[in-house]
């Protein structure tokens, strides 16, 4: 009897050993919400040129991020916070949970791209679009323009990712009302708008790959969402889906790159940063992974077709986000707690 | 004062139980619990204030209400019919009754998805038959989140019931006819009332796992609320005064069912004394036969479906399954794709191996509690007895919440030590879920020890070393291979506290599962699930022979 004991002892033992094995390299933890195979793909690259770097990403949603990096304030686990929209980051600046850096290439970037104390820089950009079901919707049919997707004939036929968890979402839902308090002064037409669009709504799905599976066996036909996630679907996944640029203009969301305060390797954290900011690496995550990059110094011609095409019809919206940092989060509270399903399947 | 040296080992024994479980289970709620003051009132009164939490709490406990009924009208016809009956097909319905336990959470949710979800196989397979145009159901909403509770936990009713029938002596119920009871009389009467402390425990056991139940409402609830995912999107939202009271509303909802549940066991005791003996009688009637057949078939294809499509999946091409009823497309990529991964076994081993440290400390800690309890009769006997029992009470978001407040920075002088953001912090999640399984499970095992023998051994001049290994562990045994079990089974597969609590260097298969599913490679993800499924088998067969042997 003893001696099984001291065998299933000894075993744990070698088990606990075995999932926390050293390597002698320096750790770097990633947090982003990239998805595996960007992330996989620069991991490998950076390895490769820094040997002694061992990269460990954790794939999340933004606001996770910004969740867990608020969590663990007091003692930061993540060096690298690699991709949230601005809104996340300007949160997070506010909260003293950012550490400045100025990248060096800090001038190849528009103004509004980037933090003003440096504490984050543009990486990607994403374009919000209307997507809709290619076998279901015809391009012709599909809704041309933001308040399209409001006519009564899409009613029970889209589908909204909850934006409360849904960084992308909430920066749509954010860039209705803050429309709407720039003509109006108040956000009241805003919320008009979203009730409008709460009685078209045929589900709010918690999370995007249930949304992607739902617009893709025709759950729901229509739904608001980012260009790259879009196409992504359409070219490497083969899902029938495809995107309509908004008419009178789109938010046009910078997704950014931070250095959390507090990490314990800064040197490294800066290596990471730059790498996966290179022109190398934006134009191979352009072609891969259907990312836009941010930065301006990248001749177009050698993006791809797609994104010159894209680029040549968004109409960015402008959006104040000295504004939507002080009003998002009241904005998004009355959404939840007074539109949300107020005028849905009635 | 000098005690006695038996009460004195009782504390000695009793000591360090008590300190960890008030250490793990308690500070970290008293931390969440005085987090939700930590402005006054300010966060109950938003609390109140808001319609969305009236509603998610209203929506929580009808859930929870509905999911146990449901399973009692599933799982207690079923364990009396396998229970009572001989029937051709009997064994084979036996054997998958239990199925839905050995599917985790996440991957069970997900199953159902694509079975019974708008575009799944089985509706739009109703759909082309009758020829309609729009999906004959919808998946979603309290219905669907009820449903899948149903599923996955009648298992418990029908496990509860079917022990408390086969330790119940069927003399009693031949006494009550031979005095003239009809049946239905025999039921309400004598069977019913014995039945009580299975059909409470059971009770108990789905409403609280309804309660916390996050995967369900998390795929399913786009359009509704329940509190175990408004504690999230507080959280998401950074309001975590607001978190805190959820979760404490939580909890304390949860303790509202425990009284319940326990006053309604309390209200009416009876138990019967002897060994029971039951015996099954063969169905004779023709047509009856043919009716239970066609009814057995039909469960027994219900309950494997999931798994079936759980494999299905895992052979499909991703993203060429539209609107056919089945995938058009089959493929071994999945497989290949996982075989090929290079972290491919990283998750696993952390799984595996976090599991089994939890697993291993509740066996340590349980048995040692279970002892106390059962036989030793000491002031501190009661409170340990609901310390053990408090973590079922408490939902697993709430846990995990509780332990992400606490053990974030190192305090030893205020019992905080830095766990959030290490490998430790999963497994002592797991061990604080673990508790009252292993617990119970052993609790059971010792009450059918005569504590006389323990006295006799003692007078007999063994000492109390060599009782304990003698007398009081071969007792326990059952128990604690059970209740080991059924802990790192859950351990294992589990999402809720893990989703809140994982890093890089502990992620388990949940969290990789999830992360597929998040990369849209459903197949992987199924592919990813279809090895947990076998793990857990693994696991189930060990502990099987591990029992046969030492039995």
């Amino acid at each position: 009897m003893m001696r099984r004991l001291t065998l299933v002892a000894a075993a744990l033992a070698a088990l606990a050993a075995l999932s926390c094995s050293s390597d002698k390299r320096t750790v770097l933890t990633v947090y982003s919400p990239h998805g595996k195979d960007l992330l996989g793909y620069l991991e490998q690259g950076f390895e490769k040129a820094h040997p002694d770097i061992d990269v460990q990403w954790v794939d999340m949603g933004s606001q996770e991020v910004l969740d867990r990096v608020r969590a663990e304030a007091a003692n930061p686990q993540a060096d690298v916070w690699f991709g949230a929209p601005a809104e996340a980051f300007d949160r997070a600046t506010k909260e003293n949970l950012l550490q400045p850096y100025i990248p060096t290439w800090s001038n190849a970037v528009a103004v509004d791209g980037r933090d003003s104390g440096d504490h984050w820089y543009g990486t990607y950009l994403t374009p919000e679009v209307i997507a809709y079901n290619t076998d279901a919707v015809t391009r012709e049919e599909a809704p041309k323009d933001w308040d399209d997707v409001l006519d009564p004939k899409w009613k029970g036929k889209v589908l909204i990712r909850d934006p409360i968890a849904s960084g992308t979402m909430r920066a749509i839902f954010g860039a209705i009302v803050a429309r709407s308090v720039a003509k109006t002064g108040s956000p009241e037409s805003g919320y008009e708008w979203l009730r409008k669009l709460d009685a078209n709504t045929r589900d709010y799905v918690l999370n995007p790959t249930i949304l992607y599976q739902k617009l893709g066996r025709q759950e729901g036909v229509i739904t608001l969402w980012d260009m790259p996630d879009i196409a992504t679907l359409r070219q490497r996944l083969k899902i029938p889906v495809d995107y309509i640029i908004p008419a009178s203009g789109t938010p046009l969301l910078v997704d950014g790159i931070a250095i959390v305060k507090g990490t314990k390797h800064p040197k490294e954290a800066k290596l990471y940063y730059e790498f996966v900011t290179t022109p190398e690496a934006l134009k191979a995550a352009a072609g891969q992974f259907l990312r836009i990059p941010a930065r301006t110094d990248i001749p177009q011609a050698e993006l791809p077709q797609w994104i010159q095409d894209a680029n040549a019809k968004i109409k960015p919206m402008p959006v104040d986000r000295k504004m939507m940092a002080e009003h998002l989060n009241e904005w998004m509270k009355y959404w939840d707690a007074s539109i949300r399903n107020s005028e849905r399947n009635k | 004062m000098k005690m006695p040296a038996d009460r004195r080992r009782s504390w000695a024994l009793a000591a360090p139980v008590f300190v960890l479980l008030l250490w793990t289970v308690v500070f970290p709620n008293v931390a969440v619990i005085l987090g939700s003051f930590e402005n006054g009132l300010g966060h109950w009164r938003e609390f109140m204030a808001s319609p969305a939490d009236r509603e998610a709490l209203t929506t929580s406990i009808v859930i929870s209400l509905a999911s146990v009924v449901a399973s009692l009208l599933i799982g207690v016809p079923l364990a009396f019919l396998l229970s009572r009956f001989e029937f051709p097909g009997r064994k084979i319905l036996r054997a998958v009754a239990t199925l839905p336990a050995a599917l985790p959470p996440l991957v069970g949710v997900i199953a159902f998805l694509f079975l019974y979800g708008e575009s799944g196989l089985v509706t739009r397979g109703v759909q082309r038959l009758l020829g309609m145009t729009e999906a004959p159901w919808r998946l979603t909403g309290v219905w669907a989140i009820i449903f899948v509770h149903a599923y996955t936990m009648y298992v418990y009713v029908f496990l509860f019931v079917s022990a408390g029938l086969q330790r119940l002596d069927t003399t009693l119920e031949e006494a009550a006819s031979g005095l003239g009871a009809s049946s239905w009389q025999r039921l309400r009467r004598v069977t019913l009332p014995l039945l009580t402390p299975a059909l409470a425990g059971s009770m108990l056991l789905v409403f609280m796992m309804s309660l916390g139940s996050f995967s369900a409402p998390y795929i399913f609830g786009g359009g509704i609320r329940v509190l175990s995912t408004q504690i999230v999107s507080s959280k998401l939202n950074g309001s975590m005064g607001l978190a805190y009271v959820e979760t404490t509303v939580l909890a304390l909802s949860a303790v509202a069912g425990l009284l319940l549940f326990r006053w309604f066991e309390g209200k009416r005791k009876y138990t019967s004394s002897g060994k029971g003996s039951a015996t099954r009688r063969a169905i004779t009637s023709r047509k009856a036969q043919i009716a239970v057949v066609i009814l057995s078939v039909a469960t027994v294809v219900i309950l494997v479906l999931p798994h079936l499509m759980v494999v299905l999946v895992s052979f499909a091409v991703d993203g060429a399954w539209t609107t056919q009823v089945l995938p058009p497309a089959y493929t071994l990529d999945n497989y290949r794709h996982l075989v090929t991964e290079a972290q491919l076994w990283k998750p696993i081993i952390n799984s595996v191996s976090m599991a089994l440290i939890a697993t291993a400390a509740n066996v340590l800690v349980c048995f040692v509690a279970a002892y106390l309890i059962v036989l030793r009769r000491f002031a501190g006997r009661r409170m340990l007895e609901i310390l053990v029992a408090l973590p079922w009470a408490i939902p697993a978001t709430a846990i995990a919440l509780g332990l992400a407040a606490t053990f974030n920075r190192n305090d030893p002088l205020a019992g905080r030590v830095l766990l959030v953001g290490t490998f430790w912090i999963l497994p002592l999640a797991y061990f604080v879920r673990g508790v009252p399984l292993v617990s119970t499970a052993v609790e059971s095992s010792l009450r059918q020890l005569d504590p006389s023998l323990e006295d006799a051994a003692r007078g007999l001049g063994a000492s109390w070393w060599l009782t304990m290994r003698r007398v009081i562990l071969p007792a326990a045994r059952p128990g604690l291979i059970a209740g080991a079990l059924l802990a790192a089974v859950t351990a294992v597969g589990e999402f809720v506290a893990s989703v809140v609590l994982y890093t890089h260097a502990n992620r388990p298969i949940s969290i990789e599962i999830l992360a597929q599913l998040r990369a849209l490679a459903f197949g992987t993800a199924a592919a990813y699930s279809v090895l947990l499924i076998v793990l857990v088998l693994i696991m189930t067969l060990t502990a099987r022979g591990l029992e046969d042997r030492m039995a």
